[in-house]
């Protein structure tokens, strides 16, 4: 029995090393360097236990950068599930050229995120943009619309992600629909369910697990994300407007090179995001396991 | 019938070995003159002109003579984005494994300098003639009676104009912020906008705010206590004038880069560009409508002045060389400056880009064979711009308010900081009161200074 036990414990060893060298180790260490005022480059160090966190609590930048977080990840969240649900109902029906149409969905989830941004700044771009010659051309506005400008670069940013990632949410959810006893939808049809009925009381409680696991999921790495948010403004004089946590975080380590505040903001989020997650799955959990 | 097998050579297993090892070994060999007790050492060189007929001048001039001369080093040049340098610079320097030799942007020197990171360059200096160095770049890295830097080149920086739209409607250049309103006002018509300012952060959230601050009397620290000036007279003064200049460029400016700036202007989507240098005369002749490719057509412009400023003040561009204390070959960067610096190949280092690597050097500035080079003949309106400039000491280098600026260590966190940027585009774009958005800024550029070290005020 120990003999097996060793080779188990041999067994697991490399991946808890590498579980513990690119996880737990990076988290402790961020934990730590978040106690210290500390130069992002020289070695300059100085420790100073929770001050950073104190200076957060009422640092109106970190509170205007959790609301446009908290923005950005909700409504692309919502976005993706509304478009890539029906999406993906869609693709359970048998037609001509579905086989086709399904590829061709997850092409935005494919092409890496710079090329995904550059093409919607182009096309979203006032001055040369495609979005815009085709609106004045149909005679919807007159003049051209800063789709990149204050006004509507979250717009433009929660379009350009939702198009690039609601093929997770169509590939996840249409697995899930393949797997549901046809039989169930036969009953219905026979009690005289509508198709509105049959989704409502047959496919949303069979799929319910599924999408329990999309929520959350989308949620936390809509929240966690930096490289789209990045690449759609940089650190330009619009990124104001978009400047989400992971952003703001980024921005103290490398651009104010203040790799304590920094470290200190990404223990916040991480905090923040075990909390939503336990709350969560306190509230669904249930219905969840029921399902 | 008996069967003879066909001769083959018989080359024993052992044979086999032993030639290709010693094949082997003489492929390794002929790579690796280490191998025979001739070591070769590499020297590091980082810059930030990454065109590639200037990566190739300075290969076939500058590092081709430097090798020759000392056998035994290679000479590693790596062309890095200007906006990547700072970023990997101090990266390299955490790792402990700095570039020998380097460009550094000027606000940064002063940071590296007091931290120790830096090398003497006075006997350099002395030899490349020390009052042949213009005034403008020659002392923007002398800290405590040493020299610790030299600028590869300079390079003027201006608004870029429109010059035969504006002669139609009968302006001459503006020399104040109310000029410039006007000016603004009458460029803008025919689905065309008097100008696009870049939107990156480093531009209208560092360069710009500097030039407008000494353009306008102001600074961005007092010289004494270091306490930052965002909120000060001349700080607001240029925030009025900003919020109404807005209106006169495209709306989206904030979401664009600088070079969406150059290829607006070159075609006719705007009467000016923001930001403009001599490579701006590239985008001209590329893309600009035949025979408008000229300096009738277009022409630089410098800075207006503010209510409070004496004289409009546009930005030098010019990194400066340094060597690091951590340099392996700090003699042999120093004489590869040297080579650098020997005329016959600095004159061509320069023409690689024509008028925007200007040389440092006044007796070349107005060399024949230095003004020879064709687009300098063809752009040489351009050229006099900048020289007469120059000579009315319109120009500070990127990022200082004022000459000063050179001494102070945390002008890189400023910028970095997007604390400025935030507050301009809040009252360009944003529309918000200029003196709230300014008593904001000077907060947290105050918390910043604390947080770094710097407080001298009570």
């Amino acid at each position: 029995m120990r003999k097996s036990a060793l080779v188990g414990w041999l067994l697991l060893a490399p991946s808890l090393v590498l579980l513990g060298g690119l996880v737990v180790f990076p988290v402790l260490y961020n934990i730590w360097l978040s106690l210290f005022d500390k130069h992002a480059f020289m070695p300059v160090q100085a420790f100073v236990g929770l001050k950073h966190y104190r200076y957060f609590a009422s640092d109106p930048e970190f509170w205007t950068s959790f609301y446009y977080g908290s923005v950005y990840a909700g409504v692309t969240m919502v976005l993706q599930l509304g478009v890539g649900v029906p999406a993906a109902l869609l693709l359970n029906e048998g037609f001509r050229g579905r086989n086709l149409l399904r590829g061709v969905v997850l092409f935005p989830y494919m092409i890496p995120t710079i090329v995904a941004v550059i093409l919607w700044k182009w096309l979203l771009n006032d001055s040369y943009g495609l979005v815009n010659h085709m609106l004045m051309s149909a005679g919807l506005v007159r003049t051209p619309v800063a789709w990149l400008g204050p006004d509507y670069i979250m717009a433009s940013l929660i379009v350009t992600s939702v198009w690039q990632f609601f093929p997770f949410v169509v590939v996840t959810y249409l697995a899930r629909l393949q797997t549901i006893p046809p039989e169930l939808y036969e009953a219905a049809t026979v009690d005289g369910a509508s198709a509105w009925r049959r989704f409502v009381h047959v496919t949303l409680p069979q799929t319910a697990s599924v999408l329990f696991v999309i929520v959350l999921l989308r949620s936390i790495w809509m929240f966690t994300k930096f490289d789209t948010v990045w690449l759609m403004a940089g650190d330009g004089g619009v990124s104001r407007y978009i400047r989400t946590l992971p952003v703001y975080a980024y921005a103290r380590s490398f651009t104010y090179l203040q790799a304590g505040m920094g470290a200190a903001l990404a223990v916040i989020m991480f905090a923040m995001l075990l909390a939503a997650t336990a709350v969560y799955f306190r509230l669904f959990r249930s219905e969840e396991v029921f399902s | 019938m008996k069967h003879t097998p066909a001769p083959t050579s018989r080359v024993s297993r052992r044979r086999f070995l032993a030639g290709t090892g010693a094949a082997i070994g003489a492929a390794a060999l002929g790579r690796a003159p280490a191998a025979i007790g001739q070591q070769v050492r590499e020297i590091q060189v980082w810059h930030t002109e990454v065109e590639p007929q200037t990566v190739k001048i300075i290969q076939d001039t500058s590092i081709a003579e430097f090798e020759r001369k000392f056998p035994g080093f290679k000479v590693r040049q790596q062309a890095l984005g200007w906006g990547d340098l700072n970023t990997k610079l101090l990266a390299s320097l955490s790792a402990g494994s700095p570039p020998d030799l380097t460009h550094l942007n000027p606000f940064m020197t002063a940071s590296l300098y007091t931290k120790g990171l830096l090398r003497p360059m006075d006997e350099l200096i002395r030899a490349l003639g020390e009052n042949d160095i213009h005034e403008a770049t020659r002392k923007l890295q002398y800290f405590d009676g040493k020299y610790y830097g030299v600028t590869h080149a300079m390079g003027a920086t201006y608004f870029c104009e429109r010059r035969d739209l504006r002669e139609k409607k009968g302006l001459k250049t503006p020399e104040t912020y109310d000029d410039m309103l006007k000016l603004a006002a009458a460029l803008t018509e025919d689905g065309r906008y008097a100008f696009q300012m870049p939107g990156e952060k480093l531009y209208m959230g560092f360069v710009h705010p500097a030039e407008w601050m000494a353009s306008n009397g102001g600074s961005w620290v007092d010289a004494k206590t270091w306490r930052p000036q965002l909120n000060s007279k001349s700080m607001l003064e240029t925030l009025d004038y900003l919020q109404k200049l807005n209106k006169f460029q495209s709306q989206g400016w904030s979401g664009q880069k600088y070079l969406d700036t150059q290829a607006a202007l070159a075609t006719g989507k705007i009467s000016m560009s923001y930001l403009s240098g001599a490579r701006a005369i590239g985008y001209i002749e590329k893309y600009a409508p035949e025979g408008m490719r000229d300096p009738e057509h277009f022409m630089p412009m410098l800075r207006p002045r503010g209510p409070s400023g004496k004289v409009g003040i546009s930005a030098l561009d010019g990194e400066n060389w340094a060597v690091f204390s951590q340099s392996k070959y700090p003699n042999e960067s120093f004489e590869f400056l040297r080579i650098f610096y020997k005329k016959e190949n600095y004159i061509q280092y320069c023409h690689s880009v024509p008028i925007h690597l200007s040389p440092i050097f006044k007796s070349m500035l107005g060399d024949p064979a230095y003004l020879a080079n064709e687009r300098i003949k063809k752009w040489k309106a351009w050229h006099d711009v900048m020289m007469t400039g120059l000579s009315k000491n319109s120009f500070l280098p990127l990022g200082f308010s004022r000459p000063e600026d050179n001494l102070l260590p945390f002008l890189a966190e400023l910028d970095g900081s997007s604390i400025v940027a935030d507050m301009v585009v809040e009252v360009m774009v944003g529309g918000k009161n200029p003196k709230a958005e300014a008593d904001r800024a000077q907060k947290r550029s105050e918390e910043l200074l604390t947080q770094l070290g710097h407080k001298r005020w009570s």
